[in-house]
């Protein structure tokens, strides 16, 4: 594969990098990535990442655009109202970077797809709204040893984790794997949160995704980035791996027999 | 195989001419003919961009990736620069 003129100027400021270069870019446009809702975290991820020149995004959502998701999910204008998110934001992103095929699957992720729908990535982006998706992407992303971000933003507050499981890191059930009861429908609607913050932490699972497939620099692994942008705060607090995790500790199970829990409501 | 054999031997010197280009193209084109030769060949490069004279040779040093063997004004009626990079 050969850069064009043209791939040559788009890409100029990432092939000076140092780390890159044109067989870094190369890379990017021989990549998969599968990015799972294209909402707050969704909408930056996929603009920077199609910007980048990835060579397939696969894009997932069940939803459309409504009004109220304008103030922060930068993929959809007014226009787009009432339209499938995965149409919206397939058209922009065609508008963005023709070098980038975009292939689109209007599903709601379920245990039933999931697998059909990762397969063949090189790396996920987690950007759904609720944790029960969250938890399932994380059990089938491990299970499939596929490496992945994932990323939660509420209020003014954001985190996000890496997780590479062929390097067994920690996942994001031995993080949050005891939490039993957590009610999804308290999440962005009612909490309600500042558009920015899902947009720094979709840029920043976009900037993960790069730096694996490019294996450059360090991954927010076995720490979780937590950002309070009301207080101005950016830290990391190390997380561990729990040995009785029941997807990656020693005795894992298959991500299918897991019982699932948390509301299946989607947030609006 | 030294510079001056390889210099009279026209055809094992990779060119780029990169007249009319300017920063950051210029040096964005360097890298990438460089990153196709192998340690110890030689690029020459021609620029017009009197900032990219110095600027390139910096980018290359920076990044490990070639070394400015000689830098030599060419006075035509439109001047350039000849720039024999060599591959670290």
């Amino acid at each position: 594969m050969e850069l064009s003129e043209k791939q040559i100027e788009r890409y100029s400021r990432q092939i000076v990098l140092k780390e890159i270069g044109g067989m870094g870019q190369k890379k990017l446009m021989k990549s998969t990535l599968t990015i799972i809702g294209l909402g707050g975290l969704g909408s930056p991820a996929a603009y920077y990442l199609a910007a980048a020149g990835i060579g397939k995004l696969k894009l997932v959502d069940f939803d459309y655009v409504e009004l109220s998701n304008l103030q922060r999910q930068i993929l959809h204008f007014s226009e787009d109202i009432n339209k499938r998110k995965t149409i919206s934001a397939l058209e922009k992103l065609n508008s963005l970077n023709l070098d980038c095929s975009i292939e689109i699957i209007n599903k709601k992720v379920s245990i039933d797809n999931i697998r059909e729908i990762i397969q063949n990535s090189d790396f996920v982006i987690e950007g759904s709204d609720n944790f029960a998706t969250k938890m399932l992407v994380n059990d089938a992303c491990v299970y499939l040893k596929i490496p992945f971000t994932i990323a939660g933003a509420i209020r003014y507050h954001g985190q996000l984790l890496t997780v590479v499981p062929e390097k067994r890191t920690t996942c994001y059930r031995c993080v949050f794997g005891t939490i039993k009861n957590l009610d999804d429908r308290m999440s962005c609607s009612q909490a309600g949160v500042i558009g920015v913050i899902p947009g720094i932490l979709g840029s920043i699972e976009a900037n993960e995704a790069i730096k694996y497939l490019l294996e450059i620099g360090d991954l927010i692994t076995n720490k979780m980035l937590f950002v309070d942008l009301l207080k101005n705060n950016f830290s990391f607090i190390n997380v561990y791996r729990e040995i009785n995790c029941i997807i990656c500790g020693e005795n894992p199970k298959d991500f299918t027999e897991i019982k699932r829990y948390g509301s299946d409501i989607a947030c609006h | 195989m030294s510079l001056e054999k390889n210099i009279q031997n026209e055809k094992e010197v990779n060119k780029l001419d990169l007249r009319g280009k300017v920063c950051p193209m210029t040096f964005v084109n360097t890298k990438l003919s460089l990153e196709k030769l192998k340690s110890g060949e030689f690029l020459e490069v021609l620029l017009d961009f009197p900032p990219a004279v110095e600027n390139v040779p910096e980018n290359c040093r920076r990044q490990n990736l070639a070394k400015v063997v000689r830098i030599t004004p060419i006075k035509q009626n439109k001047s350039y620069w000849e720039l024999i990079f060599e591959k670290i």
